[in-house]
């Protein structure tokens, strides 16, 4: 009888194991990823933790997010780009690769060096050369410590944080509801009162602490979001808009209060800072909808939208988000109550500028005007002074553009710094 | 009594003939560390580049950071060149049936959808002509490839991210088109992840490529057939993150793993040979390994990060 039991369990444990063997799904799918992509049950790594593999956990998470192919759920080119060639993946957080890119050029007394690792976050990857913040310790205007930014300080590897219950009424928890697909896209299912979808790119709430919880984040709750899609570029060839939302129910929070969990003082709240969280002036909505290029103020509200410049729709109503995040036709710009957040002038990633802005700020013009009168980007190979050059090539330029050509910027050149799509002081 | 002891001795005879069989089946192929791929001042610390094996004439292409190394069959650098090249970014290398070397790589222009460009250059690497790709089906017209294998007179230009692989003839004239995602029918969730992490093409012709987020090695035969194998799981044999794909002579299959760091060797039926190798950083042991490839006197050459270079193995059979 003993031997029986012993028999159907074994049995019943083969059966089991081929059935789980047979089932396929797409890897994090919102929640936590299959187990044997991170951690390694019979071959870990010797004195590593969790059964990692990786040297650390960034490295673990680059093994799939950095490749030289552009697109998809990539977010580093790798291996980096040589001198005088440009990161390629357009992901919406920026590409890792930037912070590679140290450029350094003829400046007044001396040359002028700006150092890559101004370019982004600084994640700690040993296996992919990416090495710990030497110019801050703790995080600029916070004091999460530069040694352990990895890219789960910012997102939860085991994508815990969902969304339960529908699209419109809804609530934020970390249980109380199996995850049954991503939550980052506009195609992501409507979950049902027993559903629920991960997270905007699984990035981490209340309560939340990396590394098994010796480091905890004050995270006031996620913040929300939907993408046209699932792994999308912002291919400047096409109008892309990610649809930034408002959040405003239990666990989850705004986008300036998310950041601010490490960026505390440069929260405007009862700082002299730039305005965060704060809903656009009258002026501001205008000029958005009028701004084309520098003196340039002819455009049509309606598709003024520019991924350059993103702000958040004044909703945390995924009815609302989801169908204003589309890639292929151009889309309206704010309305009143829509609010600029720090992804208004921040990538989340790294960008190709210095502080990780979306445009570069160290010059007044982003676009000059070859011999013949065109537009073109200034760079170490056109000729262009070396202030404006910076070190990069126009196709490093171009790249740092999300691979717009310096013709998008207007047909004669001369783009000043993109401040004032907003402000329109140009 | 007497009779026990005969069986017994009979069992034993047995379990001592079939033991070393057995052992055998476990392990009949191995490798051996032999050396990274290095320059007269030493070891050359490439992370991830691209490789490529002249079998003809038994030397290694090297790609990385828009140089092009290349190798003997002892792994000593004897030629480079790109570095003054205007050629953009390059992405990969092969070569045709003349020894002429084809440069795929990026040009950046009004668009980088469309902007890349086939240069075909000397054995010297002089560009001597630009191969376009023409009568390419509009539906195909932002298609950008990130490998290129030369085969038989045809060039095989594969997008890992669309998974599209389209050939033409060595002037770059369309013959087909291989719109791989809706052949290997995925479920829908499935299809959300699915992108080849490597591509390669075996002596029959057969287009080798792995999904990672799979956990699955497929490949295609010229005729369109689809089979695959894998599992996830870090005991041998099982993928965790499953990157580079090659075949040898004999038609065994090499798949490297990322994160196991391991080199899998697989017959041409799919059965799992050995493994060899595994996570480290010191001479022999792999940081992420990326491609791997094979060349015809069964040394296996692979990428890693790390910036620990190629390292080279030497695979013997029983």
């Amino acid at each position: 009888m003993k031997a029986l039991k012993l028999s159907l369990v074994i049995l019943a444990a083969a059966l089991l194991t081929i059935g789980l063997s047979g089932m396929a799904y797409a890897f994090h799918s919102g929640g936590v990823a299959d187990c044997d992509g991170c951690h390694s049950m019979h071959a870990p790594k010797t004195g590593g933790t969790a059964l990692l593999q990786g040297t650390d956990y960034s490295s673990t998470c680059l093994n799939c997010h950095a490749n030289a192919a552009t697109g998809s759920y990539h977010v580093m080119t790798y291996p980096f780009p040589g001198a005088g060639a440009a990161p390629i993946d357009y992901n919406v957080g920026g590409d890792f690769a930037w912070l590679q890119k140290t450029y350094t050029y003829a400046g007044h007394p001396s040359s002028v060096t700006e150092n890559g690792q101004d370019h982004g976050h600084n994640v700690i990857a040993a296996d992919f050369g990416l090495t710990v913040d030497s110019n801050y310790t703790q995080s600029p205007g916070g004091t999460f410590p530069s040694a352990k930014l990895a890219c789960n300080s910012c997102h939860d590897p085991h994508g815990k944080y969902r969304r339960i219950g529908g699209d419109t009424t809804y609530t934020i928890a970390t249980s109380g509801a199996p995850i049954i697909a991503s939550g980052s896209s506009n195609t992501s299912p409507v979950p049902t009162a027993t559903q629920a979808v991960g997270s905007y790119r699984l990035l981490a709430g209340l309560n939340y602490s990396q590394d098994a919880g010796t480091t905890a984040i004050s995270y006031p709750g996620v913040p929300l979001a939907s993408a046209p899609g699932y792994g999308i570029a912002e291919a400047a060839a096409i109008a892309t808009r990610v649809a930034y939302g408002v959040g405003t129910v239990s666990g989850s929070t705004t986008w300036g209060h998310w950041c601010g969990a490490c960026h505390a003082t440069f929260h405007s709240t009862g700082n002299y800072v730039h305005p965060i969280d704060q809903a656009m002036s009258s002026t501001i909505i205008n000029n958005y909808g009028s701004y084309v290029s520098s003196g340039i103020m002819t455009g049509t509200a309606a598709s003024s939208y520019l991924s350059l410049v993103p702000f958040a729709t004044n909703s945390g109503d995924y009815a609302v988000l989801k169908p204003l995040a589309k890639q292929g036709a151009p889309t309206a710009g704010p309305n009143s109550g829509d609010q600029v957040m720090c992804l208004s002038c921040h990538r989340g990633h790294a960008s190709g500028f210095q502080s990780m802005l979306r445009w570069g700020m160290n010059y007044e013009f982003i676009t000059i005007a070859d011999g013949s009168g065109n537009a073109e980007y200034p760079g170490t190979d056109n000729g262009a002074a070396a202030s404006a050059a910076q070190g990069r090539t126009s196709a490093e330029w171009q790249a740092a553009y999300y691979g717009r050509p310096a013709s998008a910027f207007g047909a004669s050149g001369y783009q000043r710094v993109l401040c004032n799509k907003c402000h329109a002081q140009d | 009594m007497r009779y026990r002891k005969k069986q017994l001795l009979i069992i034993i005879a047995i379990v001592l003939l079939v033991l070393p069989a057995a052992t055998a089946k476990a392990q009949p192929v191995k490798g051996t560390y032999l050396y990274n791929l290095s320059s007269f001042t030493g070891t050359i610390s490439f992370s991830w580049p691209r490789i490529f094996v002249d079998q003809e004439r038994n030397e290694v292409y090297v790609v990385y950071q828009n140089i092009i190394r290349v190798f003997n069959a002892t792994g000593m650098e004897v030629y480079s060149f790109g570095d003054d090249l205007d050629l953009g970014t390059i992405v990969d290398l092969t070569l045709d049936q003349d020894g002429n070397i084809l440069l795929l790589s990026y040009k950046w222009s009004e668009t980088i959808d469309t902007g890349y460009e086939i240069t075909r250059c000397n054995y010297r690497g002089e560009p001597k002509s630009i191969i376009a790709v023409k009568n390419l089906p509009p539906q195909y017209s932002k298609f950008l490839p990130n490998r290129m294998v030369y085969r038989e007179g045809n060039l095989y230009l594969a997008s890992l991210v669309t998974m599209v692989v389209v050939v033409t003839d060595s002037d770059g004239v369309f013959k087909e088109v291989y719109d791989i995602l809706p052949m290997l029918e995925l479920e829908e969730k499935e299809k959300q992840d699915a992108m080849m992490d490597a591509f390669s093409i075996d002596k029959d012709g057969d287009f080798l490529f792995t999904i990672p987020p799979l956990f699955r090695a497929y490949k295609i035969t010229p005729d369109r057939k689809v089979s695959y194998f894998g599992k996830s799981g870090s005991t041998p044999g099982k993928f965790n993150i499953v990157a580079g794909i090659a075949s040898d002579e004999r038609g065994n299959i090499f798949v490297v793993d990322k994160l196991k760091c391991a080199v899998m060797v697989y017959d041409k039926n799919f059965n799992f040979l050995n493994q060899f190798s595994s996570r480290g950083w010191r001479p022999g042991f792999l940081i992420a390994p990326e491609d791997v490839v094979v060349d015809r006197e069964d040394r296996v050459y692979v990428t890693q990060a790390g910036n620990k270079g190629i390292s080279v193995f030497k695979v013997t059979y029983n």
